[in-house]
């Protein structure tokens, strides 16, 4: 006899067979095999309920599996074994469908039951392993998975991809990702919001904006400028997962500076009077305020670089209440100590900025926003004070001399404005160069290459190639051609597609693009119906994007408007990983190895970005290609595919796939050659790339190789490119360059202790050392 | 031996490593998966 069952959680309860019977009525149901006898029961004793039939040939089924249980001599069964002598008595029993209907309900509870122990699993992990030991709490570098904030985000981002996958993705979207074919990104955020946006600040400044807890005034000086872009990026942060740019920073925080200009001159002025005729500020301010009020009416204001129609008509005016010879001065004295404060100000203002970036808080608190800024073609001389300074504090570091994290910045090269010696942002470009050597930051962008020079307009600064730091661009538009600007758009999803999975699947080059076709297909599918939910979110989702008027056309909605024809304008990218692993496993070569694996390389990211271009005609909308960055991707592909197809030499055998349409870190190559061979897949690659080089020792020792490099970039047609170099830190006596396992500066190894005597001595030396705590 | 001689400080501070990864700048190595670990000590330099 039975008397106990063994749970799964190896519990033993008492017998019930009911229960088992209540499993068989369900099964009964979803079959309809007994639909007829029921009805012909019903007919003719129409006492009976038709419930006790069914419930009659249930327990006798039950019974029946009881007895194969007991034949079997299992006196304690667990679950799986009752289920096996329930399927068992269906089929002898002569119920095909229903035993059929069983064997679904079953695998249906084994699904949710993994799910849930999956989700509990997980949840598990997150609460109880460290960010050191937990791979999971290190998926995204930036976030802090040890914190209590960041915690409770990895919460609600691992529940999410569960509910999704399980509940909200067609069942071959939700296999695909799971199964490690291709790659939903920010899965977690799936029916929330769009990826990234670029944010035009002289827009969202006009006539100031609301956070969403305050309204915040135009600003009225460089310094409200800085803070108030700060603000803008974090508050859009709240609205999206992806980055937040700006793609006008150099245009926009000049206007702070001309503000600042002016309010200084003013002020000068009148100070330079009282001093020189021995008046009262009481008698000069008003005299001196009224008139150039009066001459900006007229559109005459001071400039940073003096005008001439300024100063004749300031001369002229005042020079019927003063003396002459004292305006003359007076003009002379404002002009130079305005331009000094204006100079310091900005200086100020772009090192609180940058602090800023590097400290507020935005989702939840669990990391500072994904900040990016592009600037470097405006030659305004308001512009190119901003630039300098924003360089200059960058290249000082943080507090304690460290590197900043955010910003990502951008400098947009062109040739004629910042290339060449002779050109009017040369200086610039260099000093971008020197800070790059230093700080890793600036990253450049490339305005000429032929891809991003046929969107530009000169005097249109909307046209300018604006990147998001990690790499998304978006600048066409097929769903409407006359908006071809970075302004108010950005990427709405993207998707990648693990190419060497396909690689190895399908052996031939053949083969390998029928599947490829197929794979594309799905992914585009999956893009759609994620944008199908997206277009569904109303203004009201997104208050700063959408309620701000951040986004493209945003501005003319209501809060209850839904969002879906204005983010037409954002992109659907599809995107793809390993394509080095893929060339080798196809043609046993990778494209730094081989010009003959570089052509098949070019051939299947062109039908890729073909496809992209199809599809955006089908259907009236912005497909393009990625160059996916996978940071968390890079190890999840290649770990399944270890798994599923053992170790394959230049394939499998490591513990990333390459980045994109990269050439392997590993591979020695030269700089030149690297880039000549990446850049024809930028030109590809229309929803984002980035190609690096990786420099050995300190660049800074070497700025002429460094902005060869560079150069070289803009003659091959990259798009956007950094060049990589070591940049360490001893927190200790805070210096910062290459440290082998020696610190330069104060000759301790990592994790040892020195003297705070030796400390002291070389605080003399370097008095912006860190200040050491806990020690007298 | 006086006193300050024997007042040590840095047992245990580790050198700050930063990299970059897809674009952005990371803190410090420790910050990164396992995966990008893997990229990073396999990265080479390429010459001039």
């Amino acid at each position: 006899m039975i008397f106990t069952v063994k749970k799964r959680d190896g519990r033993e309860m008492p017998f019930n067979i009911e229960k088992i019977s209540d499993a068989i009525i369900k099964a009964f149901r979803a079959s309809g095999e007994l639909d007829e006898q029921i009805k012909a029961a019903q007919a003719q004793m129409n006492l009976l309920g038709n419930d006790d039939l069914l419930t009659n040939v249930a327990l006798k089924v039950a019974a029946d599996a009881v007895g194969h249980l007991e034949a079997d001599n299992k006196t304690k069964p667990d679950i799986e074994e009752i289920q096996d002598a329930v399927e068992k008595a269906l089929t002898e029993g002569g119920y095909a469908d229903t035993a059929k209907s069983y064997i679904l309900y079953r695998a249906e509870r084994t699904r949710v039951r993994e799910v849930n122990t999956r989700l509990m699993q997980t949840l598990h992990d997150i609460t109880f392993s460290s960010a050191k030991e937990s791979d999971l709490k290190r998926e995204n570098a930036n976030i802090d998975g040890d914190t209590a904030m960041g915690t409770m985000l990895k919460y609600g981002s691992e529940s999410a991809k569960h509910f999704y996958t399980m509940m909200m993705l067609k069942p071959e979207h939700s296999r695909a990702h799971l199964d490690g074919d291709i790659h939903i990104h920010d899965l977690d955020f799936y029916s929330l919001t769009m990826t990234c946006c670029q944010i035009d600040l002289i827009k969202l400044f006009r006539n100031g904006f609301n956070t969403g807890h305050g309204h915040l005034r135009e600003p009225k000086d460089i310094r409200s400028y800085a803070a108030l872009a700060a603000i803008a990026i974090q508050s859009n942060q709240n609205d999206q997962h992806g980055g937040q740019s700006v793609p006008n920073f150099d245009y926009a925080m000049a206007n702070g500076v001309r503000i600042t200009y002016r309010k200084a001159y003013l002020s000068n002025m009148v100070k330079a009077l009282i001093l020189l005729t021995g008046m009262e500020e009481g008698e000069i301010l008003p005299v001196v305020k009224k008139l150039h009020s009066e001459m900006a009416e007229m559109g005459m204001v001071a400039t940073l670089v003096p005008n001439e129609k300024f100063q004749e008509t300031e001369i002229r005016e005042l020079s019927k209440t003063y003396d002459a010879e004292i305006v003359n001065k007076a003009q002379s004295f404002a002009e130079k100590m305005a331009y000094e404060e204006t100079d310091k100000t900005t200086f100020q203002a772009m090192e609180a900025f940058v602090h800023n970036l590097n400290s507020m808080h935005s989702r939840a608190g669990a990391q500072t926003p994904f900040s990016s800024i592009n600037y470097g073609m405006c030659t305004e001389p308001e512009a190119r004070m901003v630039m300098k300074n924003l360089l200059l504090t960058t290249e000082e570091g943080l507090g304690g001399g460290e590197t900043a994290i955010f910003p990502i910045q951008i400098f947009r090269v062109k040739d004629g404005i910042n290339l060449n010696p002779g050109d009017p942002n040369y200086d610039l470009f260099k000093l971008a160069c020197r800070v790059s050597a230093k700080r890793l930051f600036p990253n450049f962008s490339f305005q000429d290459a032929p891809y991003n020079l046929q969107y530009y307009k000169p005097g249109h600064p909307e046209t300018e190639i604006s990147y998001m730091g990690c790499r998304t661009r978006v600048i066409g538009n097929n769903y409407d051609p006359s908006r071809e600007i970075s302004y108010g758009r950005g990427n709405l999803s993207f998707t990648s597609i693990n190419l060497p999975r396909i690689a190895i699947k399908m052996k031939s080059v053949d083969l390998f693009f029928k599947e490829l076709d197929r794979m594309l297909q799905l992914v585009s599918d999956q893009l759609m119906e994620r944008f199908a939910v997206q277009s569904r979110r109303k203004v009201k989702n997104f208050p700063f994007l959408m309620g701000q008027g951040v986004w493209i056309d945003s501005d003319k909605l209501g809060w209850e408007d839904t969002v879906g024809e204005v983010i037409k304008h954002g992109t659907l990218s599809i995107g793809f990983i390993g394509l080095a692993e893929t060339l080798v496993m196809l043609t046993g070569k990778h494209h730094g190895e081989s010009d003959a694996s570089q052509e098949l390389g070019l051939k299947i990211i062109r039908h890729m970005r073909e496809f992209c271009d199809k599809e955006s005609k089908r259907l009236g909308l912005n497909f393009s290609l990625l160059a996916t960055p996978a940071e968390g991707l890079s190890g999840r592909f290649v770990r399944m595919d270890k798994k599923k197809f053992g170790i394959i030499p230049g394939v499998t055998d490591r513990d990333y796939y390459t980045n994109s349409f990269h050439v392997p870190v590993y591979y020695k190559i030269s700089a030149f050659k690297k880039l000549s061979l990446e850049a024809p897949y930028h030109a590809l690659t229309n929803a984002g790339h980035i190609s690096y080089v990786e420099l050995d020792g300190d660049p800074t020792q070497n700025l002429e190789a460094f902005e060869k490099i560079v150069q070289h970039m803009a003659k091959v047609g990259i798009g956007y490119g950094s060049i990589n170099h070591p940049v360490d830190r001893d927190p200790v006596c805070g210096f910062v360059g290459v440290i082998g396992d020696v610190c330069p500066r104060c000759g301790r190894s990592e994790g040892h202790a020195i003297s705070c005597e030796k400390l002291e001595e070389l605080r003399k030396k370097f008095p912006g050392m860190p200040a050491f705590k806990g020690i007298r | 031996m006086s006193e300050k001689e024997m007042s040590l400080y840095g047992e245990g501070v580790g050198f700050e490593r930063i990299r970059r990864i897809t674009g952005y700048l990371v803190g410090t190595i420790d910050r990164f998966n396992n995966a990008k670990r893997a990229e990073v000590s396999d990265r080479v330099k390429h010459g001039v």
